[in-house]
């Protein structure tokens, strides 16, 4: 079973790296809350040909 | 794209409202026009459509509430502009500013969509983002492009409000310290899956089939993964210990950081010198199961923080002031901090009080629903006290300050809370003693084992001794109290019982006797209409006519009965004023009489209720009706008396009111033992006199007026609301003006305390099984983790089932 | 100047190449269905004997279609949920053609025969370079625009299809380890049992994230949305997502149980492989629950039928799955057709199926139409498949079983009772059935073929979805 020499470091590792994710995702606040991620997709309007009238004024403004 | 609601010409647009006949206000609807029912919804509707948001009468699943036609004034926005105000909740990088906004009037989650939309739109608005589960939003805009004013202006104008929030008092610090908990489950958890990676197969192989150093690659790699574990996972345990024995005190984090370390450093150990037993699926287990149940009792925390938390956050930052009130109404725009007793302030409707104070013009109604948690609004005129931090609701209202900063009503229920918090309860103190001397109790077992062990089966000796030292730890015996205690205090608190004390909720479940201590806690104390008795015609016409005759007048008796006649009054004329008796007037061509019945009917008397104030009706034929008058039963007293007395109270009603007042009221609501005229230390050797018998008292008072009495019995509830409260000496203090409140507390404070006795019994019985089956070495450190561990947890989640309880 | 719409034609590209894919390789799958009940049905053309057939079967359905399925929905959801255009236009041109590429070329070099003989990469060499290189860049593509997001919260679905294509970077890269020695031909780096278990540890995890994980980032963007209502609980679905991934890298040794690996791996395989009904039921009662209060909508949207009933195959063979880890169960069920009736439980039921209902949902979205042509043909469309997967798998849960008894059936002498010939023999009525089965799944790809082709010359001028609003001034 040598190549459990290979496989337990690399797994090791592998441990380090979702570790780092985890602490990473709590420092930026990804689980602070827990409820409005999923609201938010649904907001998000994708039926076709929708005149994005808001967009488009603030696109205006902006580019003034 | 799917369509917006069908038209329905009926109902308002944007809040669902029906149109009022004849009302006109229509709103653009891409080609079409749809009807709103006020100014107010026609232009919230308008700006939202306008803005490119119609997706918002898709998306919602709630009706918003009907917006107010007036918006407030920029002017008063500004003051929020003013560095002044800003330094206390706005944060500046450069031109660069973040702020977190308490947003009103969020319905559904499209509510929330709305507003972020909407505030991202606005050109100079970096970023805005809207919590789901709080309410709150943080903002960044830069303030070369847009003030702050603008931001709440928009928000305003869709039909919300916003108020910016000052977070630095725990809500940055409970993130922080969630955080830190979330960290630290998770590396434990990882740890602990992957260790029992490298212990199972272990545990699985037969003898021979995994070779020796196949066996010390995993336990090297246990090793490296128990290492963060324990360093890092369980430093709060180390800390802990750390802190008590430099005390020279023994708290249950020491004979956890020994079962760890012990166990973490003899593997290590064993390890190295690649022989022996190694156990890092136990330590790495324990600690998870400890953090995990660390954590829900953090949580459980939070959430009775929060309701205090939520009293102090509406207090606006600016005000505006009336230097020279009442000769002028010149205005001038200040912090509210710098307000001082005396100041005249002028606060709009959806404004909030920036402090105590008294009202010195206008009529309004407040929603003082922060304090009571009741959603009602309270009505307010000239000379009726205003909370700061409550929220003016109807109309403007100038209003001189009394109390400010430390002294307000806010900052001392904020502060009795900090004191409950600060307080252990006896019950807890208790059991932290007994958890010291267990402890040391423990430690000594656990030397005596090692000894034992070591005389019998030297090998043995060291991991039966780190068993005996997890196995046996009282965590659970020291989280059992506390934790059954956090659960139903946050509880209560947010049903507006507050308790002061932290004896009170253990005293109340043990109470037997329930004192009122006047009537005013039974009533409502305002002089109204109680019963009407009808000699001649209907009720209502008596009513009416009554009205009719006190038309112009201010006094109680006047105010109640036009109060009582609702809209439908008479018009009287001719009205002549008897000083002390009553008023004469004609009604369409009939003469009247009210007042006395001396005056209106001389030589009868009426069949009301003794304590009632009587007010006759005649004609010049003769009576037509009786009006008692008096002080109305609050709507639940009936049902508080009702509830108690099922729980199996003794009720006591000692008053100093007239004896005859007080009996009949009694009698009303079936209290058995009722006096009345009593003194203060008449009441004093009352109760002194119930506990003499073994009796444990709950006195409930204005907090004021009584101290003595209250601090005679064994528990004190102040119940009248607003600014007494907050002096109050009392044990708890009702916010709510609902009665029921507590016996909902009584109720509460008898579960809490069977739960706490189900957790002791647990885990002390726990604890007396497993010490000696640890000590005679029939569990190893792994099981010993498991066992110790799940039995923190179960009195945990016992405890938390309080936070939960439904209300009876 | 910021981008103002997003990326549609990556999405588009890949969309239709999903039917396309899916169509070619559940063609392949049928005529090797029907090959196991006709064995001459090819006339002996080597290129298209069973051996070389069946590799193409597999490497078509979940590299070609399943994995265009993928490349679609994520680099689509991703964009959306973090309402930012993807980071590069070429590069995702880039893994389209590349990806479509590798996709020709092993078609070209299995059919020829070119393999590495290791099951789910039997390709050689130089197209695994090329996996790796398209990969990469597809990797930067994904995570490049989830570092240029707009929102705050990176939404659950983007951590799915992250995990995903992490470890299948990882996996492939460890397992395709291999010496050349000509352009066509290569030695795997690790030896016997090691390249076994090097293999099923890739073979278990490619299923595991490939077929598993990616898909249920699909689902927590695609049922919600096509149910409009949020996800049943946000929190349970990072449980699950931190959970799954730390408990399925460790289940793979369940391939080789009853194999030279050493007892206490296969037994720490069934451990593992028990444990992960857990996390994987949590995910399906998450998405189920979803549409709690909702359920009327299931009678009327066949969209939502697909989503759902792929939901409910996922449940049925994350359970059936542990259940023949377990060391007796797996001794009768073990190079039976049982296994062949577990994957297609999960390829068919799960994989196509929410695949499926996702391109239902995209598809018009892509062409500026506002549903698909027919949707009356879902509805077909949808009965076919379930019918026929139902078919599928009852057909191959019988015969395996069947076979299992047969082969461990003894004499009181101890001598076998059947020759293995006659368990081939009573095969037959049960592959026809499949082959029933699965033609009327692959029918069902072609009525959407017909769909989409509808919907598609129907479209009007197509442009790309707005981006909600530029925040940044």
């Amino acid at each position: 079973m040598d190549i459990l020499y290979l496989l337990i470091p690399l797994s090791l590792v592998f441990v380090a790296v979702i570790a780092a994710f985890f602490l990473w995702a709590v420092k930026s606040g990804q689980f602070e809350d827990m409820e409005g991620p999923a609201h938010r997709i649904l907001m998000d309007d994708d039926l076709p040909e929708e005149g994005k009238r808001g967009a488009q004024q603030k696109s205006d403004e902006n580019a003034r | 794209m799917s369509a917006l609601p069908a038209p329905d010409p009926q109902h308002c647009f944007h809040c669902g409202e029906p149109v009022p006949h004849g009302a006109s206000y229509p709103i653009r609807v891409g080609q079409d026009i749809r009807p709103a029912c006020c100014r107010g919804c026609q232009a919230v509707a308008q700006t939202i459509l306008d803005s490119g948001n119609a997706d918002y009468y898709r998306l919602r699943t709630e009706l918003p509430k009907t917006p107010e036609a007036a918006l407030e004034e920029l002017k008063k926005l500004q003051l929020y502009d003013l560095p002044e105000v800003q330094q206390s909740f706005v944060r500046s990088e450069g031109h660069i500013r973040e702020a977190s906004l308490i947003l009103e009037g969020i319905v559904c989650a499209a509510c929330i969509w709305l507003n972020e939309r909407h505030l991202q739109q606005l050109p100079g608005v970096i970023a805005a983002d809207i919590n789901f589960s709080t309410h709150r939003a943080r903002v960044r805009w830069d303030d070369t492009r847009i003030k702050l004013s603008d931001i709440l202006k928009a928000v305003q104008e869709i039909g919300y409000h916003a108020y910016p929030f000052d977070t630095s008092r725990q809500e940055e610090l409970f993130r922080k310290e969630r955080n830190a908990a979330i960290r630290r489950l998770a590396i434990a958890g990882l740890g602990m899956m992957q260790v029992m990676m490298y212990a199972v197969p272990v545990y699985l192989a037969d003898a021979g089939t995994m070779t020796h150093d196949i066996e010390m690659l995993m336990r090297w790699a246990s090793l490296i993964l128990t290492t963060p574990v324990v360093f890092y996972s369980s430093a709060p345990f180390f800390l802990g210990a750390w802190r008590d024995f430099k005390m020279g005190r023994v708290g249950m984090d020491v004979p956890v950081a020994l079962g760890v370390g012990l166990a973490y450093a003899a593997s290590v150990w064993a390890t190295w010198i690649q022989s022996g037993e190694v156990y890092f699926d136990s330590v790495t287990m324990f600690v998870f199961f400890l953090l995990t149940g660390r954590f829900l009792e953090m949580n459980a925390r939070k959430k009775s923080a929060e309701a205090a938390e939520s009293l102090i956050k509406l207090i606006p930052a600016a005000t505006v002031r009336l230097p020279g009130y009442p000769a002028c109404r010149e205005e001038e725009t200040l912090a509210a901090v710098k307000l001082s007793p005396g100041d005249h302030v002028m606060v709009g409707a959806g404004e909030s009080f920036p402090a105590d104070g008294r009202v010195v013009e206008g009529a309004s109604s407040v929603d003082e629903s922060l304090l009571t948690g009741e959603s009602r609004p309270v009505d307010k005129h000239v000379g009726s006290p205003v909370i700061g931090g409550t929220l003016n609701l109807a109309s403007p209202l100038v209003v001189r300050v009394e109390r400010i900063g430390a002294d307000t009503v806010l900052s001392g229920i904020v502060r009795l809370l900090d004191r409950a918090l600060a307080e252990k309860p006896r019950l807890a103190v208790l059991a932290d003693r007994f958890a010291a001397w267990f402890v040391l109790g423990l430690l000594v077992a656990a030397a005596g084992t090692a000894l034992a062990w070591y005389s019998v089966d030297p090998q043995r000796a060291f991991w039966i001794t780190v068993s005996v030292l997890v196995v046996s730890c009282p965590c659970a015996l020291s989280l059992a109290t506390p934790a059954a205690l956090t659960a139903a205090l946050g509880r209560l608190t947010r049903l507006g019982l507050l308790s002061t004390r932290g004896h009170a909720l253990e005293t109340l479940a043990r109470a037997t006797d329930f004192v009122f201590d006047k009537t005013g806690t039974l009533t409502t104390g305002e002089f109204k209409l109680v019963e009407v008795e009808v000699v001649r015609g209907s009720r209502e016409e008596a009513l009416a006519l009554a009205a009719a005759l006190e038309q112009g007048a201010t006094h109680p008796v006047a105010q109640a009965l036009r109060e009582a006649a609702g809209g439908n009054r008479r018009h009287a004329v001719n009205l002549r004023y008897v000083p002390g008796q009553g008023v004469a007037g004609e009604i369409d061509g009939r003469t009247y009489r009210l007042g006395a019945p001396e005056y209106v009917a001389p030589g009868r008397e009426s069949g009301l209720r003794a304590g009632l104030t009587a007010v006759g009706l005649a004609d010049e034929a003769g009576l037509i009706a009786w009006f008692g008058l008096g002080d109305a039963l609050r709507p639940q007293a009936k049902a508080l008396v009702e509830r108690l007395r099922r729980m199996g109270m003794r009720l006591h009603l000692y008053s100093g009111d007239r004896p005859q007042n007080v009996l009949a009221l009694a009698r009303e609501l079936g209290i058995e033992d009722a006096r009345g005229g009593m003194r203060p230390e008449d009441k004093l050797a009352a109760v002194k006199a119930l506990q003499a018998q073994g009796r444990v008292v709950v006195m409930t008072g204005d907090g004021v007026n009584d101290a003595p009495v209250l601090a005679q019995a064994q528990v004190s509830v102040a119940v009248d609301q607003g600014a007494e409260a907050a002096q109050a000496a009392a044990d708890m203090v009702l916010l709510s003006s609902e009665l029921s409140r507590l016996a909902d507390g009584v109720h509460m404070a008898r579960k809490t305390r069977v739960v706490i006795r189900q957790n002791l019994t647990w885990s002390v019985a726990y604890n007396v099984l497993a010490l000696p089956a640890a000590a005679m070495g029939y569990v190893t450190p792994w099981l010993a983790g498991i066992g110790m561990s799940l039995s923190s947890l179960l009195v945990v989640l016992n405890a938390l089932r309080l936070a939960k309880a439904p209300r009876q | 100047m910021e981008a103002t719409t997003y990326n549609y034609k990556v999405v588009r590209q890949f969309a239709i190449m999903t039917v396309v894919w899916g169509i070619v390789g559940m063609l392949v799958g049928v005529i090797i269905a029907a090959q196991l009940i006709w064995p001459d049905i090819t006339y002996g053309i080597e290129w298209l004997s069973y051996g070389r057939l069946r590799p193409l079967h597999t490497n078509a359905v979940i590299f070609a279609f399943g994995g265009s399925a993928l490349f679609a929905t994520s680099l689509y959801v991703v964009q959306r949920t973090c309402q930012t255009r993807l980071l590069s236009d070429g590069l995702a041109s880039f893994v389209f053609w590349g990806w479509q590429l590798i996709i020709v070329l092993a078609a070209v070099t299995l059919v020829l025969g070119i393999t590495t003989s290791k099951e789910y990469a039997e390709l050689e060499w130089p197209i695994d370079v090329l996996i790796a290189v398209v990969w990469v860049a597809y990797a930067v593509l994904f995570f490049g625009t989830i570092v240029k997001r707009k929102t705050k919260y990176i939404y659950v679905a983007n951590w799915f299809f992250g995990a995903y294509i992490v470890t299948i970077a990882l996996l492939h890269i460890v397992n395709s380890m291999a010496f050349p020695v000509t352009l066509t031909k290569s030695y795997s780096m690790y030896a016997g049992v090691h390249d076994a278990m090097v293999q099923w540890w890739y073979g278990h995890n490619a299923v595991g994230f490939f077929l598993t994980t990616a898909f249920l980032g699909m689902m927590y963007y695609f049922v919600p949305k096509q149910a409009g209502r949020p996800i049943y609980s946000y929190r349970l679905s990072i449980v699950h997502f931190w959970t799954l991934n730390f408990i399925y890298m460790w289940a793979g040794p369940h391939h080789l149980l009853y194999t030279a690996l050493p007892d206490w791996a296969q037994s720490l395989g069934m451990i593992f492989s028990l444990m992960l009904i857990a996390p994987s039921w949590g995910g399906m009662i998450n998405g189920i629950m979803t549409l709690s209060g909702a359920w009327h909508k299931l009678r009327t949207d066949p969209i939502l039928k697909f989503l759902i009933v792929a939901l409910s195959f996922y449940g049925m063979s994350t359970f059936e799955g542990p259940m023949m880890s377990v060391k007796t169960v797996n001794a009768l069920s073990h190079y039976t057709e049982w296994t062949i009736g577990h994957v297609h439980s999960g390829a068919l039921g799960w994989v196509a199926m929410i695949s499926i209902g996702s391109l239902y949902y995209l598809i018009p979205r892509l062409f500026g139409r506002e549903e698909m042509w027919s949707v009356r043909l879902i509805n077909v469309h949808f009965w076919w498949s379930t019918i026929g997967v139902v078919l599928y798998i009852a057909s191959m849960w019988i015969a395996g079983v069947a076979q299992g008894l047969m082969w461990r059936a003894t004499n009181d002498d101890g001598t076998l009772t059947y020759s293995f010939a006659q368990s081939v023999n009573a095969m037959y009525p049960f592959y026809t059935i499949r082959l029933i089965g699965g033609t009327m799944f692959f029918a069902g790809m072609l009525l959407m073929a017909y769909n989409v082709w509808k919907t598609i010359a129907a479209g009007r001028v197509v442009n790309d979805a707005r981006i909600p609003e530029a925040v940044h001034a």
